[in-house]
């Protein structure tokens, strides 16, 4: 549970999970990576925008069969190839040994979390600071235009995700 | 520069430095020279709240059971904040709009400064819900030596700078005498007391809050005045934003981005910030533990306030590029996280009031089926 200390808990908890759902493939099954496309169209630096994840492709899936996709197996179907794109699941290593895996959650900070590595937050919108995280390498592909300040070598977590694996401090 | 209101002289307005340019003329936001001051302004505007559509009617029953230690805290709390928000309600005016020069940056500090006066609208609606007559509480702030010490330290920045800004914008720069005193006034002078103002400006939006921020939170853990925390969530929402304002502000200047004068100041003024940093964190440490002095709240000590205000110091002074003050590295009261971030509190709209941010929103979906009934 984000926010879960060492300060003995009182009192009922109010804690309820953020706006943004965890895709099930962050947390439980460990599908492989041609399973979807997550495709980020990037406008330069000027608009920022959202990841579109698409569905597998595969001729198999009915219309209107909206979750089957979900537990398949992969198809042997290749995925579309866009030129200069990069496989969607990047391992994000941190400086004291801690690793994790981004693979389709909406931001780095939520993928994160879900894999129990807990980054100060606040507004989880980019405008507080709070996460602001020094960025040894790798790129990152902000979703949400940032407005907290940030030296050239951070980033902010709540409002980004990996355009390729990264080195964290 | 004498002030006028507005300015006629012919000028590229693009050109200016944030202050002690041209004055403003022309209130346009087409085209901004430091675009941040314009998403400053759209975000503030996006949160505008009133604090009437919280319900605080559980808060005044829960307030009464309190025990007398934890109604000294509440209220002691209450009195803080309100001191901090009159400041901030008028200062940033009265400081910089004289001065100046950007547009963007001027409706920026018009739109901060109107947002702290919704939050001392709120403790008044705080006020009056716990008490019966609420001048009890308000007229003891300008008495209470522990209020009246904070509020020197937060106000000795502004004052030092108005006060000879006021020379500047009527005299300009010079060795004048007036009264038969002689006042020397320099542009250089002028900018070194902006730029320490400024930073005490961010200790006091960024650290000199969260003691009080974290005792609401507290009590709401416990399901105890959640009304006000919901109060406390919003204002937490903007001084967030506030803080990310006047960081832009010390960084553009410190960076050399604008004017160059201050990068030099910046850097001759390095020692002075963390002295102002320390000195704001050691006295929110002395205000925690005159909260505390009758006794602790359930969930929150003296020891950890004061581990939370290290904490929080050094992230803030971390953002403006300076080391660590203080060794504490963890923040002590994770928990916290969760309560300062606005989105997360779901309200059962039976239990509370929800506190919706978009107020007169106007459903524009008209479906034939609204016409079911209607006959010419
Ligand atoms: S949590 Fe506020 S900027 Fe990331
Ligand atoms: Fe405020
Ligand atoms: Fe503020």
């Amino acid at each position: 549970m984000p926010g879960a200390g060492k300060t003995p808990r009182v009192g009922r908890r109010r804690w309820v999970k953020p706006k943004t759902i965890y895709s099930p493939a962050q947390t439980e099954l460990d599908l492989p990576d041609t399973n979807h496309t997550q495709i980020t169209f990037d406008f330069g630096d000027d608009v920022p925008s959202r990841p579109l994840r698409t569905k597998p492709v595969s001729e198999d899936v009915e219309q209107g069969d909206l979750f089957g996709f979900m537990a398949e197996s992969p198809e042997p179907t290749p995925q579309i190839e866009f030129d200069g794109m990069q496989k969607p699941v990047f391992e994000v290593q941190f400086s004291d040994g801690r690793t994790a895996r981004f693979q389709h959650a909406n931001t780095l900070l939520e993928s994160l979390e879900s894999q129990d590595i807990h980054i100060e937050y606040q507004c989880r919108e980019g405008y507080c600071g709070s996460c602001r995280t020094r960025l040894l390498e790798g790129e990152v592909h902000y979703i949400e235009e940032p407005m907290a300040w940030i030296d050239d070598d951070e980033i902010l977590p709540c409002c980004c995700i990996p355009k390729s694996p990264l080195h964290l401090q | 520069m004498a002030y006028t209101t507005f300015n006629r002289n012919d000028f590229d307005t693009f050109a200016q430095p944030m202050f002690f340019g041209e004055p403003v003329n022309v209130a346009r936001y087409d085209q901004q020279k430091h675009k941040i001051f314009e998403n400053l302004i759209e975000k503030q505007l996006s949160f505008f709240w009133r604090p009437e559509e919280v319900d605080l009617t559980n808060d005044r029953k829960d307030f009464i059971d309190l025990p007398e230690h934890e109604k000294h805290i509440f209220v002691s709390n209450l009195k803080y904040q309100t001191l901090l928000d009159s400041v901030q309600g008028r200062s940033p005016n009265v400081a910089l709009l004289p001065v100046v020069s950007l547009p963007e940056l001027e409706t920026w500090i018009e739109t901060w400064s109107f947002s702290e006066t919704i939050h001392s609208r709120s403790y008044t609606h705080i006020v009056r819900n716990i008490v019966p007559n609420p001048a009890v509480v308000f007229d003891d702030i300008t008495k209470n030596e522990h209020i009246v010490r904070r509020a020197i330290s937060v106000t000795e920045y502004y004052d030092s700078f108005i006060h000879l800004a006021n020379y500047y914008t009527q005299l300009g720069e010079g060795t004048h005498t007036i009264n038969g005193e002689t006042v020397e006034v320099t542009l250089r002078e002028l900018k070194r007391r902006m730029y320490l103002m400024l930073v005490s400006v961010n200790v006091l939006e960024a650290i000199r809050f969260y003691v009080s921020f974290a005792c609401s939170f507290a009590f709401a853990e416990r399901a105890k005045m959640e009304g006000n925390a919901k109060i406390i969530k919003l204002i937490a929402r903007d001084e967030a934003l506030h803080l990310t304002g006047t960081q832009h502000m010390l960084q553009i200047m410190a960076r050399g981005k604008d004017d160059p004068d201050f990068a030099v100041i910046a850097e001759e003024c390095r020692d002075d910030v963390v002295r102002i940093f320390r000195e704001a964190a050691e006295q929110e440490k002395g205000w925690a533990e005159y909260l505390f002095k009758d006794g602790s709240m359930i969930g929150l000590n003296k020891d950890i306030l004061c581990k939370y205000v290290e904490y929080i110091t050094n992230q803030r002074i971390g953002a403006l590029g300076f080391d660590p003050v203080f060794e504490s590295r963890n923040n002590p009261l994770p928990w916290i996280n969760a309560w300062l971030n606005s989105d997360n509190v779901q309200v059962a709209p039976q239990e509370a009031e929800i506190s919706s941010y978009l107020v007169g929103a106007i459903d524009s979906e008209v479906d034939t089926a609204d016409f079911g009934d209607f006959d010419l």
